[in-house]
């Protein structure tokens, strides 16, 4: 847009007074419920606010939860909060380093093109499927005698539910995100750069490593936050394969590995429970679960925000 | 949902079933727990049909039924382990105080559909009955006892669980529902109803006049079942301590009486 | 052999590499085609599992099991009951209504939400003040990522008392007792929240497409004596059209596949809403079929029971692999020109 200088530039009026009808209620109908959805989405907001600040307790966040009948008796939510973060870390432990192999794969090799397509349309796909399939595919998958060692085995019977399960089904809800926006952050570093580094002799891989992924950094983190944004807020995958006790269900003595192995929650489960139409019936345990999570969501929000600003701000491939 | 000791286990028995037994069976497991601390319990509360069915098919050691055996039980031999009511609960904004099997039987076949056609009722709404989904042992022991073998009408909400009835019928000034004692105590929001002129307590399930008095049964594999799971079900028929739990909980002890 | 000295390796070749001959890159080729091949893989078996797992249900039934007839409620009962290894395994399954439930509440919630995104998107990229816009962008963002679950709670807190309380009176009530319970648990709360859940959604990708309609074209336009608001719709609008294919695909997609959210707020019984019902239409309690796995996971280990909860996974699996076809063949017409949202 070219501006051309000059002494004064008259400011230009929009006087809709010459528009036509239609013209006019098109405008008044944007403005009208692009403030009712203003007000829609401050109400969401305040309201979970306010409800959980109201119940929000510091002591809800290091207590851990408890069966009992009445709200003093129930506890915390620590464990599922802890169970939030761990089976957010683990199925993004498996998603990062596949999603980018895959997203290397397509963007800088892609042979033979039938296996490029049906990689493609086979992430695409995925990233639409509701988790109910996937909690589906996993309750059978994981009972399986040989993958008794991702949970429990007692007397012959696999139990199939672990953290291990519920993790590496998330994994699958966060792949396609990551894939998604590596390839992007590829896609959009020019071919000269390329080029110049294939001149000085790297090899294809080692212009991957050591040039391009260092260059879609801020892609991959941002595919990354909005993959465990996704893997954080699901429900259905949790519920089937996770086992739903209030605290870990530990396999056995070993420290972290049966923890891992066992059962648990997290903080989405914990919100179902307490829910009205779930078992526990403790709405204000409810609102504050609810709360802290909607805070971790924000949280990654601001993160993806920030990382999108400064690579804005970063090396221009002129 | 169960809280499960996390001690350093050597075993862990799962067993499925009953949900409206659930509050007292956690405590037991609890109990035991701590007197074998090796033995930990993974119990999941799907219902009493659901439990015998996972036991067929081999996923469970042990289920927890609220019905007698049928036929289609196959395959699997039940115990007696302790005796239960199944309550029929109103929201406490409703006068009604009593009911007859024939009354309720009208209600939840959708023959009686409004309150004022039920004597003793304040309310002038619709009748909104509350019942189980058909997983839950409760649901084909209602069927049985108060229906006459008949299906519930298509106007009973189904909930998958026994707390949710409660929760359900607290809510809604008009609602009915059949929901095991151990929910329906002080504090669940609901208030009970005699039924046949004879309240649901313990009292009156211990000398078994209450018409919906039940034995809770704990159901095993005929062949291959597995002895730590059998020693439990036996400590929780016959052992003192078990059958003061049971007591404590609301539940009448059936051979473990002190 | 002068091409040798530009072909300098990063590091000196093993003696395994030397030996198979393999270069670098073509190990690295190798290793992520595998990769790729074996997730490739995986997806696929799932898929052939699922319909594998499926077929039994849709042998029994053929055809029918999409159409109606029978109470489905009763039909899931009978289907459950015959799981022991004694009976002949009870297969029929006529899933009509809870097909009908999905589709009201997927198309009701997705129209809605498509007017609406349309038009805040449009105010959001074009019309909005710049103070108004920074604020509702990471708001949208925002509200785009909530989980569901928390959508679900503020229905059942908020939105299912309000409609059972002040909506539906006791009239109605009584007008369809003993056939149905009307409680606030109904089609109307299922498709306001799902609406409000997906219309951050569709928000985000519309004004991302719209964001990326050349200026020049608009600007073309407005030099022309065209109003702004003509123009925005007339240009902008109209060559972003495949991006709102796009977004309106990917909403439809999540509003299908909705199961937790859904099976608190619609009502749990396996009914048919009736439209001749007329206003207690919308207060009709109904199931959809993600939903109805949700409610019948407990009954999984029953074999006919298994058989038919994955034929409704797979009846939903089919309906988002078509919608993700159709969403990435609306997206081809954008790039031929030029504009890559």
């Amino acid at each position: 847009m070219s501006t051309v200088p000059t002494a004064a530039v008259p400011k230009r009026s929009e006087s809709n007074a010459s528009w036509r009808l239609s013209d006019r209620i098109g405008l008044g109908l944007a403005w009208l419920l692009g403030l009712l959805f203003c007000a829609i989405a401050a109400a969401i907001v305040v309201y979970f606010l306010v409800e959980g600040i109201r119940y929000l307790r510091p002591n809800l966040l290091v207590t851990n939860p408890a069966p009992g009948l009445s709200e003093g008796q129930t506890g915390g939510f620590l464990d599922p909060l802890l169970g939030t973060v761990i089976v957010g870390v683990m199925a993004m432990a498996i998603a990062v380093p596949v999603g980018v192999g895959i997203a290397v794969w397509l963007s800088e090799f892609g042979r033979p093109t039938g296996l490029a397509r049906l990689a493609e349309s086979a992430v695409e796909m995925l990233a639409g499927e509701p988790s109910v399939v996937l909690a589906l595919f996993g309750t059978i998958l994981f009972t399986v005698r040989e993958l008794g060692f991702l949970s429990q085995t007692s007397h012959g019977i696999v139990l199939g539910q672990s953290f291990f399960a519920a993790a590496a089904m998330l994994s699958l809800v966060g792949l396609p995100m990551v894939v998604a926006s590596t390839r992007e952050g590829l896609q959009a570093i020019p071919s000269h750069v390329r080029e110049a580094s294939y001149a000085v002799g790297k090899t294809k891989i080692a212009t991957t490593r050591r040039v391009l992924l260092p260059a879609a950094r801020p892609s991959m983190i941002t595919g990354t936050m909005l993959g465990l944004g996704r893997v954080i807020g699901d429900t259905a995958i949790v519920l089937l394969l996770l086992g739903g006790t209030l605290t870990f269900g530990s396999a056995n003595s070993t420290p972290l590995l049966g923890m891992l192995r066992g059962t648990g929650d997290t903080l989405t489960g914990y919100i179902y429970y307490n829910a009205p139409t779930g078992d526990g019936n403790q709405p204000s345990k409810a609102y504050a679960a609810a709360f802290v999570l909607m805070l971790m969501v924000l949280a990654l929000n601001l993160g993806v925000d920030f990382v999108v600003r400064r690579s804005q701000r970063a090396v221009r491939w002129s | 949902m169960v809280a499960v000791p996390a001690t350093a286990g050597a075993t862990t028995l799962f067993g499925s079933g009953s949900s409206a037994e659930q509050p007292i069976l956690n405590v037991l497991f609890r109990a035991y727990n701590r007197l074998h601390h090796n033995i930990r319990f993974n119990y999941l509360p799907d219902g009493g049909n659901a439990g015998v069915q996972d036991v067929q098919a081999g996923r469970r050691l042990f289920a927890v039924n609220t019905r007698p055996p049928l036929p289609s039980d196959a395959g699997t031999t039940y115990f007696k382990l302790f005796l239960d009511g199944l309550c029929v609960a109103v929201n406490p904004a409703n006068s009604v105080s009593g009911l007859t099997i024939a009354q309720a039987k009208d209600i939840f076949t959708g023959v009686a559909t409004n309150w004022t056609q039920i004597a003793g009722s304040n309310l002038t709404t619709t009748i909104d009955p509350v019942g189980r989904n058909s997983s839950a042992g409760s649901y084909t022991f209602f069927q049985q006892a108060v229906l006459g073998g008949q299906t519930q009408s298509s106007n009973v909400h189904p909930v998958t669980s026994d707390g949710l009835v409660a929760t359900a019928v607290s809510k809604d000034q008009g609602g009915i529902g059949y929901v095991g004692l151990a929910h329906s105590g002080n504090g669940s929001g609901v208030k009970t109803v005699t039924l046949n002129g004879v309240a649901c307590n313990q009292a009156n399930i211990k000398n078994e006049t209450y018409p919906l008095f039940r034995y809770i049964w704990g159901v095993l594999p005929t062949s291959g079942a597995s002895r730590t799971v059998e020693k439990f079900l036996d400590w929780v028929r016959t052992s003192k301590q078990a059958g003061q739990i049971i007591s404590r909980a609301g539940a009448v002890p059936a051979f473990n009486k002190k | 052999m002068d091409e040798d000295i530009f072909l300098e390796p990063d590091r000196e070749l093993g003696f395994l590499e030397r030996d198979r001959g393999l270069s670098q890159d073509q190990r690295a080729e190798l290793g992520l085609g595998a990769l790729v091949f074996v997730v490739v893989a995986l997806l696929v078996a799932m898929l052939a599992f699922v319909l594998h797992e499926a077929w039994p249900s849709f042998a029994h039934n053929g055809i029918g099991w999409f159409g109606g007839g029978g109470s489905v409620d009763q039909q899931i009962q009978a289907i459950f009951t015959s799981g022991d290894l004694k009976t002949a395994p009870v297969y029929t399954f006529h899933a009509w209504p809870l097909i009908w439930s999905t589709i009201l509440i997927t198309i009701g919630a997705v129209a809605i939400a498509f007017v609406a995104s349309l038009f805040i998107a449009v105010f959001m990229v074009e019309f909005a003040p710049p103070w108004l816009r920074r604020i509702l962008e990471p708001v949208v963002r925002l509200l785009a990522s909530v989980p569901s679950v928390i959508y679900g709670l503020a229905g059942v807190l908020v939105l299912v008392p309000f409609i059972g309380n002040h909506l539906i009176t006791q009239g109605e009530k009584a007008s369809v007792t003993p056939t149905i319970q009307l409680s606030g648990s109904s089609l109307l709360a299922a498709v306001l929240i799902l609406t409000v859940m997906i219309a951050p959604i569709m928000i985000a990708v519309f004004a991302d497409g719209l964001r990326a309609v050349p200026r020049g074209w608009l600007e073309g336009s407005l030099a022309l004596g065209i109003n702004r608001w003509r123009t925005f719709w007339k240009v902008g609008v109209r060559t972003a059209r495949p991006v709102f294919v796009a977004g309106t695909v990917l909403a439809t997609a999540r509003a299908l596949g909705e199961a937790v959210m859904v099976s608190m707020v619609s009502g749990g019984v396996g009914f048919a809403p009736n439209p001749v019902d007329g206003l207690i239409f919308f207060f009709e309690p109904s199931r959809p079929l993600a939903a109805t796995i949700i409610a019948n996971t407990e009954e999984l280990n029953s074999p006919p029971m298994k058989h038919t909860l994955y034929a409704i996974a797979a009846v939903l699996l089919f309906s988002s692999a078509m919608l993700s076809v159709i969403g990435w063949a609306a997206k081809q017409p954008m790039r031929r020109y030029g504009v890559v949202p």
